[in-house]
């Protein structure tokens, strides 16, 4: 089995007056879509700046492709920062020709590859002009692309669909998903964990610097269960008031989405249901891993 | 090596290519030009004025006197005076002289009666009593008219008087340089004007360089390729380039522009031959100052959060170059003091008070050898500090660090 191309053992990060990052271990394996995740605040920047070489860790051992981390590294390594990570007042072309260089590219070879990069990604109009000129969402995808240019073997990218509209965000989650065919393995941190989900084969849950759930979606959610209900009616929305079979729901009219409460009965509730409305749809689904996540975070807060 | 390289380059041409570069670098030649064209202009302009004044005097030969003299000083005053010599000192001339000078007859009368020579206070009324050479002028004609007048009177020939009157100079040589002191230390005041002066444009400007990334996400790009030293040293490295850039445009431009002047001025200079030893040890002495308090720049960049935090603290960054300034005087007059030795180690003020020693009586060269030595090590500290202070200071978003803080940032990492 080839050794995991990033592997996380015991990292903990401490600045002044708090701890940031707090025993977290995990690894990716080459190839795969890796996600790590959590609110605002919840240690995700910090883990990807260790991965990076710009801060260390105060204990426990980051290793990438197989070793200790080192310097070196960094050449196969792609980063996405969370917005801003431009300068404003250069070039689109000159700006990625220097950050190819210094990724080791030479100047012809950086500037052909981002040529052939902003083609695709519909910015070629836009290459003699500064970015500040350009919108975000296409700052955006000038930085996708200086991750890319150097044809990285691990993709660290932090929120990196933030200000795309759904047709950038698609072009770019293609390109992405092309990469990972390509053997490179790619991770994300993000907030958003709708919109990561489906790319994912594993992620990493974490709040307070903590993790909180880890492993293959698919592990996750099936140890989670099916219990989620989606129902669509029309009539009597009685049955969702005092039922002892409702943990929580969200009502949105004639649809409405019901937690089941710990060991209740599914076909009980559809009966209920069609008793006093019109059952169009009764379905039992996954929980979403937002879902999950208040579920966790919620039993280790209280 | 590279990734230095490939910074200072960015940092260059980024710089070069701004409006400001551009427009400062032809606006500041252009306004210096016209404050030195137009003064000259306005003086030959008045040189085609005709000066009418009277003299009151009590003989005719003390009028003449001062005629002569005003004569003789008309290139200084820059016109010419057109004398009527007054013997009628009485107080109804003067009110008559006075009416006249208002109704703009005259321009202006002298009242330099044996008297008034001889209490050596002779007043000139006149209508513009503004123009400072003119007052300047006329007291000389006044002093030198009454002298050559005592003279004569002492039976000493008009020649002879001339000849009297003449200024004296005295050279003054060292042993091995056939050049004046006055001369030589010129050249570390100009030193020191062009440091504090580069300093304070290009420092700020390295400053903003620093603080613009810090403040942008750019420095995480560039952090997970370059390590902070690299960084900060092609930062440095290139916004200095783009000074000296600067610098020798406009020297280009001046000798250009300023060709004739120069010619003129090395004829008066002429005999005096400049060692070429006094312009390598500029170049030098000035490039490592440079270097040195742009990287103390960079460093204040690398440590507050804005602007204005960063104008605020300049003070901390220039106090050493000021303080050199000051004491280039103590080393100028002494420079072989044990204070001027010990001063002009100190790397913070070796390009200015070992530039002063080595110009007005030269140490031995392992001294020199050693404040450079001191000069290039001491600049090598300072971007590895910065390259420190950055590091951890990009953690530190918006919060000004205490001083304790700062001491707890340099022994991490």
């Amino acid at each position: 089995m080839p050794s995991p191309t990033v592997q996380l053992e015991k990292v903990r990060k401490s600045y002044d007056h708090f701890v940031a990052v707090d025993d977290l271990s995990f690894q990716i394996p080459p190839g795969t879509i890796y996600g790590l995740l959590g609110p605002n605040g919840a240690g995700k920047t910090s883990t990807l700046r260790m991965m990076i070489g710009i801060t260390v860790p105060d204990a426990g051992q980051v290793r990438l492709f197989g070793e200790p981390f080192q310097r070196g590294h960094l050449r196969r390594v792609g980063y996405l920062p969370e917005e801003r990570g431009l300068y404003k007042k250069m070039k689109v072309l000159e700006q990625l020709v220097f950050l190819g260089e210094i990724r080791g590219l030479s100047a012809r070879d950086a500037a052909a590859r981002a040529r052939r990069w902003c083609e695709r990604l519909d910015l070629a109009a836009w290459m003699p002009k500064k970015v500040e000129e350009l919108s975000k969402g296409m700052q955006q995808k000038v930085q996708f692309i200086a991750a890319l240019l150097h044809e990285p073997a691990l993709i660290m990218m932090d929120e990196p669909f933030a200000g795309l509209d759904p047709v950038n965000a698609t072009l770019l989650k293609d390109v992405l998903l092309e990469q990972k065919q390509a053997g490179r393995t790619i991770l994300f941190s993000t907030h958003r964990m709708d919109q990561v989900e489906r790319m994912c084969d594993s992620i990493c849950l974490i709040n307070r610097g903590r993790q909180v759930l880890e492993g293959e979606i698919k592990q996750i959610k099936g140890r989670w269960g099916r219990n989620n209900v989606h129902i669509e009616y029309e009539g009597d929305g009685s049955f969702l008031r005092s039922n002892g079979l409702i943990q929580s729901f969200n009502d949105y009219g004639n649809y409405v989405e019901v937690r089941l409460a710990p060991g209740a009965d599914a076909q009980q509730l559809l009966h209920q249901v069609s008793a006093g409305a019109k059952v169009y749809k009764f379905e039992m689904v996954e929980p979403s891993l937002e879902q999950i996540f208040i579920d966790v975070v919620g039993k280790t807060d209280a | 090596m590279r990734n230095v390289w490939l910074v200072i380059q960015r940092e260059y041409l980024e710089k070069v290519r701004t409006k400001a570069f551009i427009f400062t670098t032809m606006f500041i030649p252009a306004v210096m030009g016209l404050s030195i064209f137009l003064p000259t202009k306005m003086a030959t302009m008045k040189s085609s004025k005709v000066t009418h004044i009277a003299v009151v005097a009590s003989s005719q030969a003390t009028g003449d006197a001062i005629r002569s003299q005003l004569a003789e000083r008309s290139q200084d005053i820059g016109g010419k005076y057109a004398v009527d010599v007054d013997l009628t000192a009485t107080e109804a001339e003067h009110a008559a002289l006075a009416a006249k000078v208002k109704s703009g007859e005259l321009d202006g009368f002298l009242w330099a009666t044996d008297d008034a020579l001889a209490a050596r206070s002779v007043t000139y009324t006149a209508r513009n009593v503004s123009d400072f050479f003119e007052g300047v002028a006329l007291q000389a004609a006044v002093t030198m008219a009454r002298m050559q007048l005592r003279l004569t009177a002492h039976g000493i020939g008009p020649d002879e008087t001339k000849d009297l009157m003449q200024k004296v100079s005295v050279k003054v040589e060292t042993g091995e340089k056939k050049a004046s002191g006055e001369f030589m230390f010129i050249f570390t005041f100009i030193l020191g004007a062009m440091l504090f002066t580069t300093v304070l444009v290009y420092g700020i400007s390295v400053m903003r360089s620093v603080l613009e990334e810090k403040n942008s996400r750019v420095m995480e790009v560039l952090l997970s390729a370059l390590t902070p030293k690299e960084l900060m040293a092609g930062k440095i490295i290139g916004v200095a380039a783009v000074g000296l850039t600067q610098i020798a445009i406009w020297a280009a431009l001046g000798a250009v522009l300023g060709g004739p002047y120069a010619l003129a001025a090395s004829q008066v200079l002429k005999g005096v031959s400049i060692p070429p030893a006094t312009l390598v040890f500029f170049a030098v002495f000035f490039l490592l100052g440079y270097l040195l308090y742009s990287s103390m720049y960079a460093a204040l960049g690398a440590l507050v959060n804005t602007d204005q935090e960063g104008q605020q603290l300049q003070i901390v960054v220039m106090g050493p170059l000021l303080f050199a300034y000051l004491m280039m005087f103590g080393v100028l007059r002494q420079p072989n003091s044990a204070l001027a030795f010990w001063l002009s180690l100190v790397p913070f003020f070796a390009p200015l008070l070992m530039y002063m020693r080595i110009m007005v009586q030269p140490p031995p060269a392992w001294q020199v050898a050693l404040s450079i030595a001191l000069l290039i090590a001491t600049i090598y500290g300072m971007v590895s500090l910065c390259a420190r202070i950055y590091r951890i200071g990009i953690l530190m978003y918006g919060k000004r660090p205490t001083l304790p803080e700062i001491w707890k940032w340099l022994k991490y990492a």
